[in-house]
C-alpha cells in the first residue's frame, strides 16, 4: 500500500474524468453550478468509498461469476441510502440534481474502481482509493463548473454564494456565451481539459 | 495483499454451484434491502414533511388570495377523464376560498417532461383562468430544463390568465419554450392544458 502514489493517482495519473474518462454523462450533465458540482462531487465520493470498503471486505466470499451482479446490489443498495438521506435533509440539492443521484449506481467510476481496485485490495487501501478517486473527480467537476459558469453566465458560485444563491455576477451579464452551459459547452470545455491534462503529463514524463 | 484476481472458479453446472450463486446473491440482496428499510424508516418522516409544506406553500403561490388551509376536493372519475385526455394526470384537487366564496382551484398535476415526471400545482380561478403554475417535483435536466421548472425569465408566468377560451396550449404557438428545454416546457404546457380541462368539467 502506497499512500502517496494512491494520492497523486487519483488526481493527476489515473484521474478518473481525465485520464481514465469515466463518469462522462455526468461530468457533462451536472457541471453547470458550482453547487451542483460540488454536492455531485461529495455524493459520489461518499458512495465510492462506502462501496469500495463494502466490496473488498466481501471480496474473498464473492463467487466470480456473480461479481458484478453483487457490485451492482451494493452500489445500488448505497446510491439510494444517499438519495433518502440528500431528499430529506438537504432538499435543494436533491433538486438540483434532480435524476442524476440515481444514475449514479450506472456511473461507471464506481463500478470500474470496484472491478479494478477495490475486488484486488485490502480495505483500507480501497477506503483510501475510494477517497483519492473521488476527490480527484470533484476537483475536475469543480474546474468544470467554475470555467463553464464564469464564461457561460458570468458568475462563481452558483447556487450557494451571492444574491438568492445566483453566485457572484463577474462578468456583466450581456457578455457570457449562454452556449457554454449548454451540452455543446460541456463537450468543448471537457476536451480541452483533456488536453491540457495530457500535455502536462507527457511533459512531466520527458 | 494479493494483487491477483482469484483464479477462475470451475465453470461446469454442478448444482452445487449454481445454488451457491444464488444463496449468495439473495442474501446480498436481503441484507441490502433489509439496510434500506432502515434508512427509509429514518427518511420517511422528513421527506413526507417537506413534501406536505411544499404542497401547501404550492397552492398559496398559485393563489395568492386564499384565505385560511384549502379544502381538499375528492377526484371524480370525469376529472380524470378530463386529464387524461390532456395527456396528464390528475392527482390532488383543492379548493380555495376567500371572504366566504369559492375563488378558485388547486390542481396537482403529473404530467411527463424530458427526464420523467414533473408534478406540478396549477391554479384556476373561478372564471376558468390560470392564476399561477408552480413546480411541485420534477426531475429535469439540471441547468437545462430546471431553468424551466425555477420559472427563469418568467416562462412558468406566461400561463397566467390563460383559458379554454384561448383554444389548446401549444409550445411554439401561443407559448414560449426556454432554449435547450423544449421538452420540459412542453410538459408544463401539457399540464396546464389537462388543469383548464379539468377546471372545466368541475363547473
Amino acid at each position: 500500500m502506497n499512500l502517496k502514489k494512491q494520492f497523486m493517482d487519483g488526481l493527476l495519473y489515473q484521474n478518473p474524468v481525465l485520464v481514465q474518462v469515466l463518469g462522462m454523462c455526468s461530468t457533462m450533465a451536472i457541471t453547470t453550478s458550482f453547487f451542483n458540482g460540488l454536492g455531485m462531487g461529495l455524493a459520489v465520493t461518499v458512495i465510492l468509498t462506502l462501496s469500495n470498503v463494502i466490496i473488498s471486505a466481501i471480496r474473498k466470499i464473492v463467487p466470480d461469476k456473480i461479481r458484478i451482479a453483487m457490485f451492482i446490489v451494493v452500489i445500488a443498495g448505497f446510491v439510494t441510502m444517499v438519495d433518502l438521506f440528500l431528499q430529506a435533509f438537504v432538499p435543494a440539492l436533491a433538486e438540483s440534481l434532480g435524476v442524476f443521484i440515481p444514475l449514479i449506481v450506472v456511473n461507471c467510476i464506481i463500478l470500474g474502481r470496484a472491478e479494478a481496485f477495490s475486488y484486488k485490495n485490502g480495505v483500507v487501501a480501497s477506503f483510501f482509493d475510494g477517497v483519492f478517486q473521488g476527490i480527484g473527480y470533484t476537483l475536475v467537476l469543480l474546474a468544470m463548473c467554475i470555467i463553464r459558469e464564469l464564461l457561460g453566465a458570468g458568475t462563481f458560485g452558483g447556487g450557494l454564494l451571492g444574491a438568492g444563491g445566483k453566485g457572484i455576477q463577474i462578468i456583466p451579464s450581456q457578455f457570457p456565451a449562454g452556449m457554454l452551459t449548454l451540452p455543446v459547452g460541456g463537450f468543448l470545455v471537457l476536451g480541452c481539459l483533456i488536453a491540457a491534462m495530457q500535455w502536462a503529463l507527457s511533459k512531466s514524463k520527458k | 495483499m494479493s494483487n491477483e484476481v482469484k483464479t477462475k472458479e470451475k465453470v461446469d453446472m454442478d448444482p452445487k454451484y449454481i445454488i451457491k450463486l444464488t444463496v449468495t446473491l439473495f442474501v446480498t440482496c436481503v441484507i441490502v434491502a433489509g439496510l434500506l428499510g432502515l434508512v427509509n424508516s429514518v427518511t420517511e418522516g422528513p421527506i413526507e414533511e417537506k413534501n406536505k409544506t411544499k404542497t401547501a406553500a404550492a397552492i398559496q403561490e398559485v393563489l395568492p388570495e386564499m384565505e385560511g388551509s384549502p379544502t381538499v376536493v375528492e377526484l371524480t372519475d370525469e376529472m380524470t377523464a378530463a386529464a387524461s385526455g390532456a395527456g396528464a394526470t390528475i392527482t390532488e384537487a383543492y379548493e380555495a376560498q376567500a371572504g366566504g366564496s369559492v375563488i378558485g382551484y388547486a390542481l396537482k398535476i403529473v404530467s411527463s417532461g424530458s427526464q420523467g415526471n414533473i408534478e406540478m400545482m396549477v391554479g384556476v380561478d373561478a372564471e376558468g383562468a390560470v392564476t399561477g403554475v408552480s413546480i411541485v417535483k420534477n426531475s429535469e435536466t439540471s441547468g437545462i430544463g430546471s431553468k424551466v421548472m425555477s420559472n427563469e425569465n418568467g416562462v412558468l408566468d406566461q400561463f397566467i390568465g390563460k383559458s379554454a377560451a384561448d383554444g389548446t396550449l401549444s409550445v411554439g404557438k401561443n407559448v414560449d419554450a426556454i432554449s435547450g428545454a423544449t421538452v420540459s416546457s412542453r410538459g408544463v404546457t401539457t399540464g396546464v392544458n389537462a388543469a383548464l380541462a379539468v377546471a372545466g368539467v368541475m363547473g
